[in-house]
């Protein structure tokens, strides 16, 4: 997805993982897939750099598709639906 | 995954609860095998108080890293493995042995996420059966 379709997302889910290190935001994702359904879209907030190689990989192998990655300042927005 | 956690030291329980987040992320299912060292630091009086467990390889580096860890907001190992073990199939199995050499005797000396006490054979059981195999 282009940065500005990753601005124009609506996600059905929003975790704020920020200000823990790794695995938090990891396990705030694992802990949120479940509370959407297929087809809609988690969003997480991290401030953890690990966190945007770790996303996608994870999604990947668990059959979700990961989106983007989106900087703000000081923290980063990473997309995936389920 | 089967995981041999031999060392009471923190540093390395805490890699151990980093790793078992990993693996309940992954849905994997896992068995912790605790052995020597590591059930004196699973006795109940002993697993919460970090002043009571080593920094084993580098004990001058214990504060600067116990700070650290409090710094960047990391839970204590104890918590890893109790999050890990509501995410996915976590067992927690204490050696006899290692348990009757650092004075706990039942299944109640340890924290509440041990499973059991178990035989040297139920170990390499698991481990033949496993795909993935860590020894910390």
């Amino acid at each position: 997805m282009t940065t500005d379709e990753l601005k124009n997302l609506v996600a059905d889910n929003s975790v704020d993982a920020r200000g823990t290190a790794c695995p938090g935001p990891l396990l705030a994702a694992k802990k949120a897939i479940g509370s959407i359904k297929t087809g809609e879209i988690l969003e997480i907030l991290s401030t953890d750099e690990g966190t945007k190689r770790d996303i996608p990989k994870w999604a990947g192998k668990k059959g979700h598709e990961f989106l983007g990655t989106l900087e703000e300042s000081g923290y980063f927005k990473i997309y995936m639906k389920k | 995954m089967t995981l041999a956690l031999f060392s009471g030291s923190i540093d390395k329980l805490t890699a151990a609860g980093i790793i078992l987040s990993g693996a309940a992320a992954d849905d994997m299912d896992v068995d912790v095998f605790v052995l020597l060292q590591a059930a004196r630091a699973f006795r109940k009086d002993i697993a919460y108080d970090t002043d009571k467990l080593s920094m084993a390889e580098n004990p001058h580096l214990k504060a600067e890293f116990m700070e650290s860890l409090e710094k960047l907001n990391v839970q204590p190992w104890t918590t890893f493995l109790k999050e890990a073990r509501e995410l996915t199939n976590v067992k927690i199995h204490i050696c006899g042995l290692a348990g009757k050499i650092w004075g706990g005797d039942k299944l109640e000396d340890f924290i509440d996420t041990a499973d059991d006490i178990c035989g040297i054979s139920e170990y390499i059981t698991a481990a033949q059966e496993a795909d993935v195999h860590l020894f910390i």
